[in-house]
């Protein structure tokens, strides 16, 4: 809320600059009345980025982006494993999590990617991917319980959304600065790649979250909601943790593991020291090991 | 090492508890789903008393495990912790069910291709592999049926089935 208040500001400013060009189309100037249309229309569209920017985007455009976003991770990570009982398996497991969290209405879909490198990815709108060497490492529901956890939170949180949402209002206010005041000449990376097919920054959000990822404090928000997602679901709170710990004794490190992610150490040190599958070994010692379908 | 099958329920238990532990007899929570059932026992395939919309504000009459017995006006009834949010939903979880709501009127999950926008973004892209990929997985779990997660859920006793 805090980032939102000077935006809305800022989107109610520019407005009050636009009316001096809607009160000049009223009055007709028509020699240069199609012009002034088209920059009206562009304000207009750049006014629009802003107050998205603002106020939020809606579910269909969410799902949109995700689409997108993930159209990109799946070409840069080897394609979908195309195997119907492993797809049947992580999307039983990943929407009986997903029933359980703040958006429970999404339309959820789980896919693993056919990458022997070890991370896992979501994008908006829920579409959350995992990558083959990941699933892999995952020995037990509760474990691929706690990958997924961390990931549907991600969703539920909008990181990625507002990562979308800060750059689109960057985009618009630095489009009407441009018009408006000719003194604007700075333009970040990011914003310099807006102008999809979609009309978003896709590939610089594709870039944050596959290649810098989001800040420490994000993912330990995400790993502590994706702990109690699957504590609410019924599975061990630490299978997170579990993965986390094995990958760290076989010498993962950042440069292999959640490469985008913070260091293990900092994760676990975060997490709570919780069993590793207490609620399957309480349903008489009922696990379900990695990979085999239900 | 040998672990006491009641150590384990007790610690099943106790975690449970913990996750749950925003919710307590006289606290409120909020309906977070399109519908949300309540029940006349805390069990999930007990007969329903009644139904809630979306963000319904309910007070937590009674705790029993991860089941609530919660109350709103007249009506009353148990619910599965998990069903329930510590706090009012936001209007993006709103618009959520919206969506939801329209897509259920509109067409079949099963038949829903990839929206034209993106199949547009994925031919600028050059991106046919992942486009095709991308509506396999769309449609694999829209092959998937909520009466499909109820029974994982049951089978696996996870969620309300626990």
């Amino acid at each position: 809320m805090k980032t939102r208040l000077p935006l809305i500001l800022f989107a109610a400013a520019l407005a009050v600059a636009v009316v001096p060009a809607v009160r000049a189309l009223d009055f007709g100037k028509i020699t240069k009345g199609l012009n002034d249309a088209s920059k009206i229309i562009d304000t207009g569209k750049d006014a629009g980025k802003v107050y998205k920017g603002a106020v939020g985007i809606g579910p269909k455009e969410e799902r949109k982006i995700g689409a997108a976003a993930a159209l990109e991770l799946i070409g840069r990570y080897g394609g979908l494993v195309r195997d119907p009982d492993i797809s049947r398996r992580i999307n039983l497991l990943g929407r009986g999590l997903a029933r359980y969290s703040s958006r429970p209405s999404l339309d959820w879909c789980f896919g693993v990617l056919d990458s022997s490198t070890v991370n896992a990815f979501s994008t908006p709108g829920g579409f959350v991917f995992i990558t083959r060497g990941l699933y892999e490492q995952a020995a037990t529901d509760d474990e691929l319980a706690g990958i997924l956890g961390h990931e549907i939170a991600h969703i539920t949180n909008r990181n990625a959304l507002k990562i979308v949402q800060r750059s689109e209002a960057a985009s618009g206010a630095l489009s009407l600065g441009k018009k408006y005041s000719g003194d604007v000449r700075q333009a970040s990376a990011v914003v310099d790649q807006v102008g999809s097919m979609l009309g978003y920054n896709i590939l610089g959000l594709v870039a944050k979250l596959a290649e810098s990822g989001f800040d420490a404090p994000t993912e330990f928000t995400a790993d502590h909601d994706g702990r109690d997602l699957a504590a609410t679901t019924g599975y061990a709170p630490g299978g997170l943790r579990t993965v986390l710990v094995d990958l760290q004794a076989k010498g993962e490190n950042r440069k292999t593991m959640f490469s985008v992610h913070p260091p293990l150490a900092d994760r676990i040190k975060r997490l709570p020291d919780d069993p590793a599958s207490p609620a399957s070994a309480a349903s008489d010692g009922k696990d379900q090991p990695a990979g085999k379908t239900q | 090492m040998k672990k006491h099958p009641s150590r384990l329920l007790l610690l099943a238990g106790l975690l449970a508890v913990s996750a749950f532990a925003a919710f307590e007899a006289g606290s409120f929570a909020y309906t977070k789903r399109v519908e949300t059932k309540l029940l006349a026992e805390p069990k999930p395939l007990a007969e329903a008393s009644g139904k809630l919309a979306f963000a319904h504000k309910v007070k937590v009459e009674e705790v029993q495990g991860s089941w609530l017995r919660v109350s709103e006006g007249d009506v009353s009834g148990w619910v599965f912790a998990g069903n329930l949010a510590a706090a009012m939903p936001d209007e993006g979880a709103k618009l959520d069910n919206v969506s939801f709501m329209a897509s259920k009127t509109t067409a079949s999950a099963a038949t829903r291709g990839l929206d034209e926008d993106v199949v547009k973004y994925a031919q600028q892209r050059n991106l046919p592999n992942a486009q095709a990929d991308l509506q396999w997985l769309q449609d694999t779990a829209a092959g998937i049926t909520e009466a499909d997660v109820d029974a994982f859920l049951q089978e696996s006793k996870k969620g309300e089935f626990q």
